[in-house]
């Protein structure tokens, strides 16, 4: 399969079956979509539609039960869990619903962790880290835990942690869910800041109207099938 | 960062890691106490042994190791004496006739070791003098014997009494000579009480008909850090001066007393064992607190899988994890170990209760433990390990996770 250069992300044909108690569940049903560099899209849907499946599969978490998926032009089913990890490493960065940091770490650390797992320096990841804390509007909570945040707060970092590898691709799967609405708009106002200075490329799964909203491309996801592609939205 | 991210986990269940290193602290206890005790009761058994009877060094007739008669005896001591008189390496030194016969009373006889000593000489090599409870030591005046308050019940005699010892001479007569109790004695060595009896070596060799005779020579160097150096000195003049009828050796107290040594160093091995057990009673620990905290942490695991930690990395984690859990339990157990140790050196641990058993072994009622360099070094190695060991199946574990199902764990 030829790949175009320009894409970040192509899937090609993905299928992905669940076995749930024997009974196979297909989650995805042959699903096509690319990603392009400065994209803002959604793959909105219903509960249970494969949104988070799709993004798993898309950030190489998981792996399709048939198609294929090539980010940066590589086939990534033909890599080891290593590989993978170092995929995960230098190209994407992932923001989750429930933020996800590591309790033991400041807002700082848990930032400077993937450049750490990178192998950059420490001075260097803590200069970054505090740089991107305070573009986040978050400097002043370096050195708190994650208990000792807010929800939002706790958000903000973990998209400084997404983003501090400076990766292609920013998979973000439901990051407005656990948020208020107030909160939630302050964090998407940061993301499409993010993509429009930064040229981060972010695809999100919501069915929030906030974030869809706010996207540039719409995937409607329905019964694990794209049922509407709308570019421009 | 590694190492800061494994030690705040390991302070994040502070009561889980607090009941792991308390067990290991038991463990390290356990085991340096165990080892500090056997060794310090064994060296006891020994340091006894030699200063009681044996002394460092001896000087004896070849053969006479093997066969303690009294043809095997030094019959031309006299160079001996003066090359021992004049090296400025022994401190002091002992001579000896020793012979196996009888000692009997009106009542009963035994067989016993009849020792030919030079009170004033003896006095200066060996502790008999001072553990004489009843009487007085062997002034050198002949007719005199010294023997344990444990044999002058068996053989019902008291002070002043008079009991009769006799042994085979060179020429196979019997010999014999009436005595009269000066003293009594009481060694931290039951066996050894009822097994020998002292007379002046003056009528040990009329007794014998063996004038001049010598069964042995006791040394005691001056620095007995310096014994492997004493003794090939005086092995150097000894042998210069022996004639080739009269061919003497020098024996150290390891040579003189090779199963209680044997003993020793086989306990010391034995130890290694109960090292070894500890430590797999600590693995079962570490693999039950390690796989506890790696299955809470399933989410975690996870979601540093998704961020692109390696699994090689997420291993490195849990085994430092571990690692650290048992260097603290290692360094406050040794901690601990050393007060307890420290205390118990001086003080000793009273066993009054076990005495008489203590006394079979030729051990005295207060055991003093001894701190091992070695049972510390054994400790600090196999403590670790163990941690390392018991945390790999919880880190294969972790590794093993599928990212998007660890993430999915709640």
């Amino acid at each position: 399969m030829n790949t175009n250069a320009s894409e970040i992300v192509r899937v090609d044909n993905v299928r992905k079956v669940y076995s749930d108690n024997g009974v196979p569940v297909d989650a995805l049903r042959g699903i096509n979509m690319t990603v392009l560099p400065g994209d803002f899209s959604v793959i909105a849907g219903p509960s249970g539609s494969g949104k988070t499946t799709l993004l798993n599969i898309v950030g190489t978490l998981d792996k399709p039960t048939e198609g294929a998926v090539y980010l940066d032009g590589e086939d990534v089913a033909s890599k080891t869990r290593r590989q993978l990890a170092d995929i995960r490493l230098r190209k994407i960065g992932f923001v989750f619903q429930a933020y996800n940091l590591n309790p033991v770490l400041s807002a700082l650390e848990n930032v400077e962790f993937t450049m750490m797992l990178r192998g950059i320096d420490a001075a260097e990841r803590k200069r970054k880290s505090l740089a991107l804390l305070e573009e986040l509007g978050i400097g002043e909570l370096a050195r708190k835990r994650p208990n000792e945040m807010s929800g939002g707060q706790q958000q903000r970092v973990a998209i400084a942690r997404a983003i501090s590898n400076d990766p292609r691709l920013v998979l973000a799967d439901e990051p407005t869910a656990n948020l208020d609405s107030d909160t939630a708009v302050k964090l998407l106002e940061l993301m499409e800041k993010l993509n429009h200075e930064d040229g981060i490329t972010f695809v999100f799964s919501s069915h929030d109207p906030q974030v869809i909203g706010r996207a540039h491309r719409l995937l409607i996801l329905k019964d694990g099938q794209i049922v509407d592609d709308k570019v421009n939205v | 960062m590694l190492g800061r991210i494994a030690w705040r986990n390991v302070l994040r269940n502070k009561r889980r890691s607090f009941i792991l290193i308390s067990s290991i602290v038991v463990g390290v206890v356990a085991l340096v106490l165990t080892e500090g005790f056997a060794v310090g009761m064994l060296q006891q058994m020994l340091t006894n042994q030699i200063g009681t009877d044996a002394g460092y060094v001896q000087i004896h007739k070849r053969g006479y190791q093997s066969d303690p008669t009294l043809e095997n005896s030094m019959t031309d001591p006299g160079p001996v004496r003066r090359l021992l008189e004049k090296d400025s390496t022994v401190l002091d030194y002992s001579e000896r006739l020793r012979v196996y016969g009888l000692i009997s009373s009106a009542y009963n006889s035994y067989g016993v070791s009849i020792v030919g000593i030079v009170p004033n000489e003896e006095s200066r090599i060996t502790t008999i003098s001072k553990d004489v409870t009843k009487g007085t030591y062997l002034s050198g005046k002949p007719g005199q014997i010294l023997i344990s308050t444990s044999m002058a019940e068996k053989l019902k005699v008291g002070l002043g009494d008079k009991v009769v010892i006799m042994a085979s001479q060179k020429d196979g007569s019997i010999g014999s000579e009436a005595c009269r109790v000066a003293g009594m004695f009481e060694t931290l060595n039951s066996g050894f009480d009822q097994s020998h009896v002292y007379i002046p070596i003056q009528t040990a060799r009329q007794m014998l008909n063996a004038s001049g005779l010598v069964s042995e020579f006791v040394i005691n160097p001056k620095h007995l850090h310096e014994m492997n150096k004493v003794v090939s000195l005086i092995r150097r003049s000894i042998q210069a001066l022996s004639g080739a009828s009269d061919r003497n050796e020098v024996l150290t107290y390891e040579q003189m007393l090779p199963l209680l040594v044997a003993q020793l160093e086989l306990y010391k091995q034995a130890l290694y064992l109960i090292a070894v057990l500890i430590a797999f009673a600590l693995i079962f620990g570490i693999i039950d607190t390690m796989l506890m905290s790696v299955m809470e942490r399933t989410h975690e695991f996870g979601v540093s899988m998704a961020v692109g930690m390696s699994h090689g990395r997420m291993f490195m984690m849990v085994m430092t994890e571990a690692l650290f859990l048992a260097i603290a339990g290692t360094a406050i157990g040794l901690a601990v170990s050393y007060v307890v140790m420290s205390q118990l050196s001086h003080t000793g641990w009273d066993l009054s209760m076990f005495s008489a058993s203590l006394r079979s072994l030729g051990v005295g009622s207060v055991i003093y433990p001894v701190i091992q360099t070695s049972s510390v070094i054994q400790t600090v190695l196999i403590i670790p390990i163990a941690a390392l060991l018991g945390a790999v199946y919880p880190a294969m574990k972790a590794v093993r996770l599928q990212p998007v199902e660890a993430i999915r764990a709640s």
